[in-house]
């Protein structure tokens, strides 16, 4: 069930996720269209998040932008100003290295694996800092079957900085380690199912990533029986129309509905770059998953020597990073 | 001449790695049916790309791609044997390949052809047959009746019909392949001549036809009934003809017509995938009907080539599905599923959406009134075996075509 709808303020708005924006000319979304979409938000009951550009808007967008409860995402060090300082604390700061301060409560840091290994220090530091840290890898493609060590040798440093925070009674959060720990169910991005991303031109799409292939002509055809789409799912005048939707949920998909990665951001853009199948994971991704979950699954170990915690959270040993590899036993 | 060992339509059915050439996109019949939109003279498979493959393949033998306990080598086109001098040359080749590297598959291979038969007699086609009769299939495509085969099976410029050419060779390939099966296509216009069609088949000495209708959405209002009319008759035909005793038609099939059980069958009907196809460019394919040739509306699933390999992640897709993942809730919950089947490739170019999870239904109500034709068939011929106390008899040692699963 949709319940976030994302918009992106301009065609440069800051990317928060796996994929990069390629767009660099500013494109600012028509008030109208702004006016629109919250006023589809609204009767959808849908909670707006705003992805804002790293310029200041038009002071007119100020009071329309705030004419609703929302979420901000933003680049960090432009925190939007606007007419309303509404305190909201969910608001997202996005970085594309390692900040020495962090104002919002939720840290969006999006580095490529080798800018992860050199700065693992500094992200460290981060976990003392009380924001949420979401690291977000933006080469899974390029993750090869020889950095698997490499990857669980840096996320079991990090266990390291977070057991002890946990011992000091602290509550770090941090995506990739500390999520899974809390989770009785998967826990995904739901691109298309639980939220829906409306662009400047108006148009729906099932994440900014799709915009942005959309832009760039990159494999620029979801709706192959009606190709003048593109990669849009519907528009402000004629609503929703999300071709084949039942592929976008968990029980859609054989590999992941019988996996307990529950952290998995499942990216669907990904899947449609990688094995060109909405539903079908990447090895990188499954694999990375995996590293992510095991490693989890030591942490919790460790801090329930010291604690007791979330008790009813089981995470199993299993021997398998792929479950392609296993896929014959579901 | 030498009699050819017959034939066994699912030679190592499910121990076999199926590796297709597709040696040339030209035929030299352009079909009405044929699913294949870019046939054209010009990809001819080049020597170089056929050895670069084959290296390819037998190099990466310990490979979970190629475990299999055997190989099928395919051979398709537009029409293979067009290029049998280079098919020579391909299969000589991995002959002494497999020998020389004490590959797995040495002793372990079959040649399979599916020929259109128009040069079937033709000397070097009939050196190589001679050349390797111990490790070969191949199978004629012939229609049925001049009327019902030449509506289709057309030369592709004349548009004259090709069944005097094909039915010539018919006698020539039952003498080296005796047993052999032919496959019949139906498309809407080739309803009315189901019936005599088969019987003549049978009348050709060919003692197995396996007959589908296309997956393609080519069917018009009523053809449902039609098709059910002419599935009666030819049970008529059969049953009161004797024909069950020694022939066979796919389309009767006790196994067809009941509920899933999505438990035990929850799998997917296509081996696309699990088979691997290669082009005159040297791309690799899940199955042929994923090459641009063979597709309206959808770009290529092109999962790799000859010099960089498999990439396995395009694989995923296909190696995941399961009946119900693709299937829309009415196929789930059909009365009558079983046997109802479907191509991937087709799946895909009628999809929505960029996906081979999305299951094409076109032959819905054609498979429904295969269904009860065959409950027909079937009531009627154990009652009269019942009658004449010939029942277990028959039972004992029925011959049925299992349905060719690609």
């Amino acid at each position: 069930m949709l319940q976030y709808l994302v918009i992106l303020l301009d065609d440069t708005s800051v990317a928060y996720c796996h994929a990069d924006n390629p767009l660099k000319e500013h494109n600012l979304t028509p008030l109208e269209t702004l006016k629109k979409g919250i006023l589809f938000g609204m009767k959808q009951n849908l909670m707006i998040q705003y992805v804002f550009p790293n310029y200041e808007l038009p002071t007119a967008y100020a009071e329309v932008i705030e004419s609703i409860d929302n979420v901000k995402i933003y680049p960090i060090g432009c925190k939007p100003v606007t007419s309303i300082e509404d305190g909201n604390d969910i608001d997202v700061e996005v970085a594309n290295d390692v900040p020495e301060k962090v104002e919002a409560k939720n840290l969006v840091l999006r580095l490529t694996f080798s800018e992860m290994l050199k700065q693992k220090n500094e992200i460290a530091k981060l976990f003392v800092l009380g924001a949420r840290v979401n690291l977000c890898i933006i080469d899974v493609e390029q993750f090869a079957e020889e950095q698997i060590e490499t990857y669980k040798q840096v996320l079991n440093e990090w266990n390291t900085t977070l057991l002890n925070l946990y011992k000091q009674g602290k509550s770090p959060q941090f995506n990739l380690l500390t999520d899974r720990i809390m989770l009785e169910k998967m826990h995904n991005c739901e691109a298309g199912v639980n939220n829906i991303t409306l662009a400047p031109n108006g148009k729906f799409y099932l994440c900014p990533a799709f915009y942005y292939d959309e832009q760039m002509k990159v494999f620029n055809q979801l709706n192959h029986h009606n190709p003048s789409s593109d990669n849009s799912v519907g528009d402000l005048e004629k609503g929703l129309d999300i071709p084949n939707p039942q592929l976008l949920h968990l029980d859609h998909a054989p590999l992941c509905r019988n996996c307990d990665a529950y952290q998995c951001r499942r990216c669907i853009w990904l899947n449609r770059r990688l094995t060109w199948d909405l539903n079908t994971p990447s090895r990188q991704q499954c694999v990375m998953a995996h590293i992510e979950r095991n490693a989890s699954r030591a942490l919790l170990n460790d801090i329930r020597k010291v604690s007791k915690f979330m008790p009813e959270i089981d995470i199993k040993e299993i021997n398998y990073l792929d479950p392609f590899e296993v896929r014959k036993e579901f | 001449m030498t009699i050819i060992k017959a034939q066994q339509e699912s030679w190592q059915s499910g121990m076999a790695k199926n590796i297709t050439f597709i040696v040339t996109k030209d035929c030299q019949l352009a079909c009405k049916y044929c699913y294949l939109v870019g046939k054209n003279v010009k990809e001819r498979m080049p020597w170089d790309v056929a050895k670069t493959f084959i290296d390819y393949v037998l190099d990466h033998e310990t490979d979970p791609e190629f475990a299999e306990e055997s190989v099928v080598w395919d051979f398709i086109g537009g029409e293979p044997f067009l290029e049998i001098e280079l098919i020579d040359k391909i299969c000589d080749y991995i002959k002494t390949e497999l020998f020389r590297r004490n590959h797995h598959w040495f002793n372990s291979y079959r040649f399979s052809f599916s020929t259109n038969g128009i040069n079937y007699h033709e000397k070097a086609v009939q050196d190589f047959i001679q050349k390797n009769l111990d490790h070969l299939s191949i199978g004629i495509t012939i229609d049925g009746t001049e009327k019902k085969h030449d509506l289709n099976r057309v030369y592709k410029i004349t548009e004259k019909g090709s069944y005097q050419d094909v039915v010539k060779n018919i006698p020539l390939w039952l003498e080296q392949f005796p047993g052999s099966g032919t496959k019949v296509t139906i498309s809407s216009v080739d309803i009315p001549y189901i019936t005599e069609s088969v019987l003549h088949l049978y009348s050709l000495g060919i003692h197995e036809v396996n007959i589908n209708v296309v997956f393609e959405d080519v069917w018009q209002e009523g053809d449902d009934l039609k098709f059910e009319e002419q599935l009666m008759q030819l049970a008529d035909a059969i049953i009161d003809g004797g024909y069950y005793q020694d022939y066979a038609c796919s389309f009767f099939s006790e196994h067809i017509g009941k509920p899933m059980n999505l438990e035990r069958d929850n799998h997917n009907w296509c081996g696309a995938g699990k088979m691997l196809s290669v082009d005159a460019a040297g791309n690799l394919y899940p199955c042929t009907r994923f090459a641009q040739y063979s597709l309206r509306d959808k770009d290529a699933w092109i999962i790799g080539n000859i010099h960089d390999g498999i990439d396995k992640n395009k694989l995923r897709p296909f190696l995941t599905l399961d009946l119900t993942t693709q299937s829309p809730q009415k196929c789930i919950e059909c009365e009558v599923a079983s046997g109802c089947a479907w191509c991937q490739g087709e799946n895909y170019d009628a999809a929505k959406t960029h996906t081979v999870f999305q299951r094409a239904t076109a032959i819905c109500l054609m498979h429904k009134a295969r269904v009860r034709a065959n409950n027909y068939y079937w009531n009627k011929l154990y009652r009269k075996l019942e009658l004449e106390d010939l029942r277990e008899q028959y039972e004992a040692k029925k011959r049925e075509v299992k349905p060719k699963i690609c």
